[in-house]
């Protein structure tokens, strides 16, 4: 099915109305209109296009569940976020093993100090490539320091909207944002020892 | 904060009050140790701005997650809660066509693989399932669970085929070798994500897990390049990786198949 052209230029609310009465072709246009930002959140949380086509289509589908929902005084992109963090997190904890919790302080305390599995930066730091061993450790930041890295950074949240999509204290959130770039900090320093460069 | 009370993050990210940051940016004047942290964060930020953004899927083609998308919300919402009106009616209509299209095309394929493959592969045996309807798993009420695992099994069932035709292949073919199981991978990807996440919203991890290590192989092989020589040993260091042959050939067997 394609968007014709007079839905690209409907309102975002209008095409949720229509879309929760029933109109495919309005759901496509919102999937149409916000995949790309959906997609690039997804990648930077998941880091493989496997897991990233997962949790978009998980957030497109609880989208159309909760049509009805929607609050139309609302920014559709806020609720987009508050979705796909959810997704976010959801994912992860299908993958993880029974009792993964992401943001308890018992959590917390094992997440800074346990890195998932991959390539150090040693490993990812030949040719200079700060960028590039940057993003190899943020794929390798535990699940709630990457979700909270990638939507305060990448995207711009305040810690406060954050908190309150993922129904969390703002010192959490705090908490493993701190965590996130002391980790990325050592990263960049490791990396420049090894480029022998300045980023 | 080594030794200062400051808060680099919260400053760089602007999450200070007026007040604070008034004090902090005095601070930095004075402070070698925050304006380092500081100008490491600001080449955090500029490194990672030069990193390209990833805002779609491989080849940039949309169409087949707007498919996935569409089979996804067709199979999971029974209907919308207002009068659906002839769209909806239209989607289910087409859904059930290419359902049963494809339906055909794999029992089919079914028996030409399972012919060439039993002479190939005599250890595992090789049977072609009954056709059944893929693109959305119907348990009963009574028990959801054993339903939604006989339909996963045969569909593992027909699933196998293609599993072991790129298992057993030459790892040394050439693309055009491999390319018929490699177009297979590709139909049937859709459906294990649907049976893979059925089984996740209700709760049959084991099954969940199968579907997602056979999910795998399939994205694997469906997205490979054909220029790209060391594809097919991937695909199957993936398929031996995951002990995927013999975990379909378990689930098939637990659901009596």
């Amino acid at each position: 099915m394609t968007v014709d052209g007079g839905l690209r230029a409907t309102a975002d609310s209008d095409l949720v109305a229509r879309a929760a009465a029933g109109d495919g072709a309005a759901f496509h246009a919102l999937v149409e209109r916000h995949r790309a930002m959906v997609y690039r959140l997804a990648y930077q949380f998941a880091g493989n296009h496997h897991d990233a086509e997962d949790i978009a289509q998980d957030v497109f589908i609880k989208v159309y569940r909760s049509l009805d929902r929607f609050r139309y005084d609302a920014q559709l992109t806020s609720w987009l976020y508050r979705i796909v963090m959810n997704a976010c997190i959801d994912h992860k904890r299908r993958q993880a093993p029974a009792g993964w919790a992401p943001f308890t302080e018992d959590a917390e305390l094992k997440m800074a100090n346990t890195p998932e599995e991959g390539p150090g930066p040693e490993e990812q730091a030949y040719g200079g490539q700060i960028g590039e061993v940057l993003e190899s450790e943020i794929a390798r930041l535990p699940p709630g320091q990457r979700l909270v890295f990638t939507m305060r950074h990448h995207e711009g949240l305040k810690l406060s909207e954050i908190a309150s999509a993922l129904d969390l204290a703002e010192g959490t959130v705090k908490r493993q944002l701190h965590a996130a770039v002391h980790r990325l900090r050592a990263a960049l320093a490791s990396a420049r020892v090894t480029t022998g460069g300045r980023a | 904060m080594s030794g200062c009370d400051f808060d680099v993050v919260l400053y760089f990210y602007n999450e200070m009050d007026t007040v604070d940051r008034v004090r902090a940016t005095a601070h930095l004047r004075d402070c070698a140790e925050c304006r380092q942290r500081l100008d490491d964060l600001d080449a955090i930020r500029r490194a990672l701005a030069s990193r390209p953004a990833i805002e779609a899927p491989p080849t940039g083609d949309w169409s087949g997650f707007m498919r996935r998308l569409d089979q996804a919300v067709g199979a999971k919402v029974p209907a919308p809660p207002v009068s659906v009106g002839q769209t909806a009616t239209q989607r289910w209509s087409v859904t059930h066509a290419v359902a049963f299209a494809a339906m055909l095309a794999l029992v089919t394929i079914g028996v030409l693989m399972a012919a060439r493959f039993r002479a190939a592969t005599p250890p595992v045996r090789v049977a072609v399932a009954q056709p059944n309807p893929i693109a959305a798993p119907a348990p009963t009420a009574a028990a959801p669970d054993q339903s939604l695992r006989e339909v996963s099994a045969e569909h593992l069932e027909r699933s196998k085929l293609v599993v072991l035709g790129l298992a057993t292949r030459d790892p040394h073919s050439s693309a055009d070798d491999w390319q018929y199981e490699r177009r297979l991978a590709g139909t049937l990807l859709s459906d294990t994500r649907l049976y893979r996440m059925a089984a996740q919203d209700r709760g049959v991890s084991d099954v969940a897990r199968v579907m997602r290590d056979l999910e795998t192989v399939f994205l694997e092989a469906s997205l490979s390049d054909s220029g790209d020589k060391d594809a097919l040993e991937r695909v199957q260091r993936l398929i031996a990786k995951r002990d995927l042959v013999v975990k379909m050939q378990v689930m098939a067997g637990s659901a009596g198949l």
